[in-house]
């Protein structure tokens, strides 16, 4: 027994090892503010109407210890004929509604609970329950309309304002909208988007034509010159993704839990500012990683295949890397890779301050290909609008194209350095991708890998100059096991160390 | 008017010996610019009335109103020598006409980048020094810097009509001011003696030395002098001139020479240069100063000096200038002295050769520039980059050491990291058109043969600032200039308006070509960087990028100065950081590196692409090391090339070549943002002391070892007390007497300290000699201004980095302050991560 524990541990300490997760503070079980906060009626409502079968219980690692009083308040309302199932442990972020996951029970609908990023969904319906939160009503709706009031003295009026929040307060959004404009009477006009809280799924496959129905939020935006964006929440990404979509827009801030109302638009271009240094950062790079991030958010296929025919046409290398959550040493681990595009929802955007690498969006990638990235300040994080948009330049480059194919040839050089805003130098970008490639065939099908051949009978080696893994390897200073035949002399055995590289039999000798 | 046509120019071209490449160099208002159009009146570019004013080769308005020189500017000429001083040539000639190509350069310290881009393509130094202000700091760096790159000197002092009009100064007093300042260059130059170039000491008796006024055009050698005498004197014009010099005397009653001041008699003899040199000097100067006009027009037709009507008419100043150009062209003496004491490039490059060349030196680009070929391979150094007309395009402005460039053949464009046999930073391209540079004016030429300066058509996109050019594929690079400045003053810009954007990126990059050491880059934080060498030479790039690279109005933040991170002792314990996995660790110490090392980095003496014993020996002779650690230092870093080092100093780990990329990749990171600010690091030694890990290849990847080599050297910095090291500048004040209270007191409040205060011997002048921090030195030459009501001028160059007293770690510290203030700036959390964020325990 003794021997066996050198090679291999029990795996005790796995299971007792503690997993710090912040749970969040609930309603007792049982009690009636727990029907309400998880919405069991609602939820047994909408079930029943839609006539689902098999739903399926998606839970954040925060809410992971009601699942089960869920699941007990649930099936009993649903009947024997219908089955609930939770989900546990989703591959990327909590917030996107796990479809993989849930078609592995073939159900045919979801309740998603707590914080939701709201993405559109390509395969499910999904019924969001987000939970209930309170705040003081009074005390925000004074705040607020007292900040605009100060600002109309200041003269900055705003004529309108838009009420954000986080997905937790809908239930009361209704209550602050018109009580906001009670306060505020003709003085500024109060808007407001009701989150929707049960979805229907839109099919990848039409997503480039829905797109042509602008996205709706956008379809609300009154034509004003002064509007003002109140966010409700505390810190989250979802402020973050407002901050970076809103740029050159006032933005005030409410924190429920601490009372504060303060500005946040100056952040937006410190924000916006880092993103454009890692856009340089990208615009370096010659190989890139696409990081799956979502399997949930529609037409996040269709956008990944996008991406890959940009990076062809742009003569780039790219690898498609799904690894899970992410974390620095995942990633290193791949070391060719110059550059990570992130395809994930829209609220999972990573600072890639601890990594190796940079990481950027669809949307930067876009920018950094082409030839000079303007920088205006829009941020798109929406894939179906990149889509959109990302067609709508194809048309018009495609129309402008054909008057300009003659002037412009010359002048560009394909060989011709770039300069680096982020060395400050010229570089020399390593080009992949068939030399004498049009556009058209380098289109034609991003999915068709040209990376495998058959090998060639006779035993010839194959010259493979396109590989970026090639050339890594060659710049490398270990390529592999060195046989170094006949150079070594035969040495003695010696004992090694025992135990495991976690707690080696000499580590702690005084034990 | 130009006395010379391309075609003559281009038949020059192809006889090497009869080239002489040249700069004007000086102190920054002692006369380049001034004298230069002396030269090019000579050659009649301009007229010879408005040379002194015009300043032909300050091209750019700013250089006009400013009255400093910012770029320096090449221009092509040609000359002729009569055949008796083609005898005095000591070196190979081919007839009498001579081309010379001459580079006016800027004198102020911070454009000294220029100045080290012109001596690269020149072989001679035409070294001009204010006869009254003497030798300065400027002066010192430029001869340095020429004598490094193997450039010999000859001297001009400048200005001597303010000895004799502003100073009245006697004669004896004026030789013995001329012996002073000709003394104190001959002691830099016996400094950094070199033993291939051999004895470049300058000497008025060997003609190396002249004195004249570039302001009124007139100056002399003393084979001016001598060949006027030996006839009269009946002796040979060589031995005439060692007598014109130094202590040699004329007793006009016995007619003979001695060399002492007292004859026989007791009676004081007059010295013969001031007897035979300054005499008639003064003498035209008294008579014309004094209204003698009589006395002028006799002494003229004695010396054969003939004027025109009109010129008889002018008065003081202006009749003063005529007779003396007259008497005295500086134009002729000056070229006279270029041609026949400053080499060819035929014999330049025979010794310049192992200087400039990469390679070995017996491939065939090394025997093609050490022969100066004009039919060996093509190996052409650009050195700068000139603007052209056309907005965004470049002159590539280089000179051609062996072959032959034209347009049409396809050439290899080497940049600066080119490595032979690798690809990188190599481009296959024809030249578009070669030209002769001409100040602002450019003359299209068919080919250029070795041995001349040249400017290329199309090929400025291939290149940031500087490159090698060749034909042949086995050529290495020609070496890389090292500047004595550094950009070390940083401003972040910011367009206005967000659309201009583009704009600003091609800008910056303009700029980036058009100066060979401003450095632009992008912050993490997003804002765009612009750093310079000082002030000055940041106000003159922000103008240019604002009005004419970018073209867009830009916002510009304060300046500030970059710091660097470094250890003050050796790591208290070893640092240990575990993998993500828990299955490695590495155990590693940081050290401070030798500061003399670190210096030796930083200027490319001891380098990364060394042959790795060589580099051993080195470290180990002449900086301590042990030779065994001194053989395994893995890499050197940031960028692979900074004055950091990762040694691997672990006894039998397995598999350690295998994580040696991964480990680098985290040392790499780790040395470009530092543990305490985010700042490079600069003379840490790290030492891998053991590495314990996982049997199984797959769990000691590249994704445990770089997060974890990185965490690791940010843990043992933290335990070897971190410091922070400042740029410092030299600052060196000239000033009169009464001002000197006022430069104290300014310093003091900068953190300055003074470490030499001198009077100049026989003026009235201090020289003030100071250190001063390059972060409090913003507004400091407007303060001293103010404090001395405009009696000091100071010169500051950026000299050595030095650690800033007390910890960061020190909680309301100074330097704490300095680091919490980068860290905001930077977007980071305004405290120094402790240490347990990367300690892992055992």
């Amino acid at each position: 027994m003794a021997t066996m524990q050198t090679f291999s541990a029990t795996g005790e300490d796995a299971i007792s090892r503690p997993v710090d997760i912040a749970s969040e503070s609930t309603p007792e079980p049982g009690s009636s503010q727990f029907y309400t906060y998880y919405e069991i009626d609602r939820t047994v409502r909408l079930i029943e109407e839609g006539n689902y079968k098999r739903i399926a219980l998606q839970f954040p690692d925060e809410l992971l210890h009601d699942s089960v009083p869920v699941y007990q308040a649930l099936q009993p309302r649903l009947g024997p004929e219908r089955d609930a199932y939770v989900l546990a442990d989703t591959s990327y972020g909590s917030c996107c509604v796990d479809e993989v996951a849930a078609s592995h029970v073939e159900a045919d609908a979801l309740v998603h609970y707590g914080h939701a990023c709201l993405s559109q969904t390509s395969r499910l319906p999904v019924i969001y329950v987000f939970g209930r939160k309170e705040l003081d009503i009074d005390s925000c709706v004074e705040k607020i309309a007292a900040y605009v009031m100060l600002k109309a003295d200041e003269s900055t009026h705003f004529n309108a304002l838009e009420l954000k929040h986080d997905v937790a307060f809908t239930h009361i959004s209704n209550d602050i909208v018109s009580r906001l404009r009670l306060a505020l009477g003709d003085h500024c006009s109060v808007m407001h988007v009701p989150r929707p809280d049960y979805t229907f799924p839109v099919p990848a496959t039409s997503s480039i034509e829905h797109s042509k129905l602008p996205p709706p939020v956008k379809s609300e935006i009154v034509p004003c010159e002064h509007k003002i964006i109140v966010w409700i929440g505390e810190e989250s990404p979802t402020l973050t993704k407002l901050l970076m979509t809103s740029s050159g827009k006032d933005i005030i801030s409410f924190s429920p839990s601490s009372g504060i109302l303060q500005p946040q638009s100056y952040l937006t271009n410190k924000l916006l500012m880092r993103r454009y240094a890692l856009l340089q950062k990208a615009r370096d790079a010659d190989v890139f990683g696409i990081l799956i991030g979502t399997l949930g958010v529609a037409s996040y296929l269709p956008l990944i295949a996008h991406i890959r025919t940009q990076l062809k046409k742009a003569r780039k290398k790219s690898y498609t890397v799904s690894v899970g959550k992410i974390n620095p040493s995942k990633l290193a681990n791949f070391m060719e890779i110059e550059c990570w595009i992130w395809v994930a929802c829209s609220e999972a955007m990573v600072d890639s301050k601890g990594y190796l690498r940079p990481i950027i969006t669809p949307y930067e990638l876009e920018i950094a290909l082409q030839p000079e990235p303007e920088w205006t300040g829009k941020y798109v994080l929406d894939f179906q609008e990149l889509l959109a948009n990302a067609k709508l330049d194809s048309q018009c480059r495609d129309e402008t194209g054909k008057n300009k194919d003659t002037t412009n040839d010359d002048e560009l050089d394909p060989d011709q350095p770039v300069f680096s805003l982020v060395t400050g130098t010229y570089r020399h970008a390593k080009r992949y991708g068939n030399d004498s490639s049009n556009t058209k065939d380098a289109t034609e099908s991003p999915t068709q890998s040209g990376h495998l051949m058959p090998r060639s009978k006779e035993n010839a080696l194959a010259k493979m100059s396109d590989s970026a893994a090639i050339q890594y390897l060659h710049s490398r200073s270990y390529q592999g096991l060195d046989p170094r035949l006949g150079q070594d002399a035969p040495s003695v055995l010696e004992q090694g160390r025992s135990g495991v590289a976690r707690g080696y039999a000499d580590d702690h000798p005084d034990k | 008017m130009v006395n010379f046509t391309t075609d003559q120019v281009r038949g020059l071209m192809d006889k090497p010996t009869n080239i002489r490449n040249m700069s004007v160099i000086a102190h920054v208002d002692h006369g380049k610019s001034t004298l230069t159009d002396s030269l090019v009146a000579k050659a009649g570019i301009i007229a010879s009335t408005t040379a002194g004013e015009r300043r032909f080769t300050d091209t750019r308005p700013d250089e006009r109103e400013r009255g400093i020189t910012i770029k320096s500017t090449a221009i092509s000429m040609f000359f002729e020598v009569s055949k008796e001083d083609v005898g005095s040539i000591k070196q190979k000639t081919d007839g009498t006409e001579f081309l010379i190509n001459l580079i006016d350069s800027p004198g102020h310290v911070d454009f000294s980048s220029e100045v080290t881009a012109a001596l690269r393509v020149t072989d001679g130094a035409l070294v001009v020094v204010d006869c009254i202000e003497g030798v300065c700091v400027q002066t010192e760096t430029v001869l340095r810097q020429s004598l490094a790159e193997r450039i010999k000197p000859v001297l001009v002092i400048n200005k001597v009509d303010r000895a004799l009009l502003e100073l009245q100064i006697d004669r004896e007093s004026l030789f013995q001011t001329f012996s002073r300042t000709i003394e104190s260059v001959n002691v830099v130059i016996s400094t950094y003696h070199d033993p291939v170039l051999g004895d470049v000491q300058v000497h008025p008796d060997q003609g190396t030395v002249a004195f004249g006024s570039g302001l009124h055009g007139w100056g002399f050698t003393l084979r001016q002098f001598a060949t006027r005498y030996a006839k009269k004197f009946g002796v040979d014009k060589e031995k005439m001139m060692a007598k014109l010099w130094g202590e040699n005397f004329f007793n006009p009653a016995t007619k003979k020479w001695s060399n002492k001041q007292i004859d026989a008699d007791g009676k004081t003899l007059e010295r013969a240069f001031n007897m035979f040199v300054l005499d008639p000097i003064y003498k035209i100067f008294d008579a014309v100063m004094n209204f003698k006009k009589d006395q002028v027009f006799n002494m003229l037709e004695k010396l054969d000096v003939k004027l025109v009507q009109e010129e008889k008419d002018l008065e003081g100043k202006a009749l003063l200038k005529v007779c003396m150009r007259k008497f005295l062209p500086a134009g002729e003496a000056m070229l006279e002295m270029i041609v026949i004491n400053l080499p060819s490039p035929a014999t330049a490059q025979r010794y310049r050769c192992e200087t400039l060349y990469e390679g070995p030196m017996d491939d065939e680009s090394a025997i093609g520039i050490r022969d100066c070929d004009p039919k060996g391979p093509l190996v052409l150094y650009i050195s700068k980059m000139v603007p052209t007309s056309d907005k965004g395009r470049f002159y590539a402005f280089g000179r051609v050491f062996s072959g032959t460039v034209r347009s049409g053949p396809k050439y290899r464009i080497q940049g600066p990291n080119y490595v032979p046999g690798k690809k990188d930073d190599l481009f296959i391209k024809a030249v578009q058109r070669t030209v002769l540079m001409m100040g602002s004016y450019v003359n299209p030429i068919e080919d250029c043969p070795a041995g001349n300066i040249i400017g290329l058509v199309g090929i400025d996109q291939f290149l940031l600032k500087s490159g090698t050019i060749t034909s042949s594929e086995t050529a290495h690079n020609m070496k890389v200039m090292k500047f004595s400045v550094s950009p070390v003053v940083q401003v972040a810009v910011e367009v206005k308006n967000a659309a201009d954007l583009p704009k600003l990126v091609e800008g910056l990059k303009r700029l980036s070509k058009s100066d060979p050491c401003v450095q632009a880059w992008i912050a993490d934080t997003g804002e765009h960087i612009v750093a310079g060498a000082g002030e000055l030479h940041l106000e003159i790039c922000l103008k240019d990028l604002e009005e004419d690279h970018a073209g867009v109005p830009l916002k510009k933040s304060e300046p500030v100065v970059g710091y660097r991170e470094t250890v003050k002792a050796e790591s208290s314990i070893v640092a240990l950081s575990k993998s993500q996995n828990k299955h490695n660790r590495l155990y590693v110490k940081a050290m401070p590196l030798d500061e003399e090392l670190s210096k030796a980095i930083e200027s490319g003496k001891v380098n990364p692409r060394d042959d790795f014993k060589a580099r051993a020996r080195i470290l180990a002779d002449e900086y301590g090391w042990d030779v065994t650690d001194a053989r395994k230092i893995w890499c050197f870093g940031p960028e692979t090339t900074g004055p950091n080092l990762l040694v691997d100093v672990t006894k039998g780990v397995q598999y350690l070549n295998e994580i040696k990329d991964s480990c680098i990749a985290g040392f790499q990171w780790a040395t470009k943002e530092g543990v305490c600010a985010e700042e490079n690091l600069r003379g840490v030694r790290f030492n891998i002391i053991d590495v314990t890990l996982h049997a199984d290849a797959i769990h000691r990847g590249g994704g445990q070892i770089i997060p974890t080599t990185r965490r690791v050297c940010y843990a043992a910095c933290l335990l070897a007390t971190p410091g922070i090291q400042e740029p410092i500048y030299l600052v060196e004040i000239q000033c009169p007497e009464n001002a000197i209270g006022g430069i104290y007191s300014c310093l003091n409040r900068r953190r300055g300290q003074v470490f030499s205060e001198e009077q100049r011997p026989g003026t009235p002048m201090f020289t003030v000699k100071a250190y001063l921090p390059v972060s409090e030195s913003f507004g400091f030459n407007a303060d001293l201004r103010q404090a001395t009501s405009g009696q000091a001028f100071p010169q500051s160059v950026f000299d050595h980095w030095e650690v800033m007293n007390g910890s960061p770690l020190e909680k309301g510290s100074k330097l704490e302050e300095v680091v919490t203030k980068v860290r905001v700036r930077k977007g980071l959390k305004p405290d120094i991560p402790s240490l347990d964020t990367y300690y892992d325990k055992l």
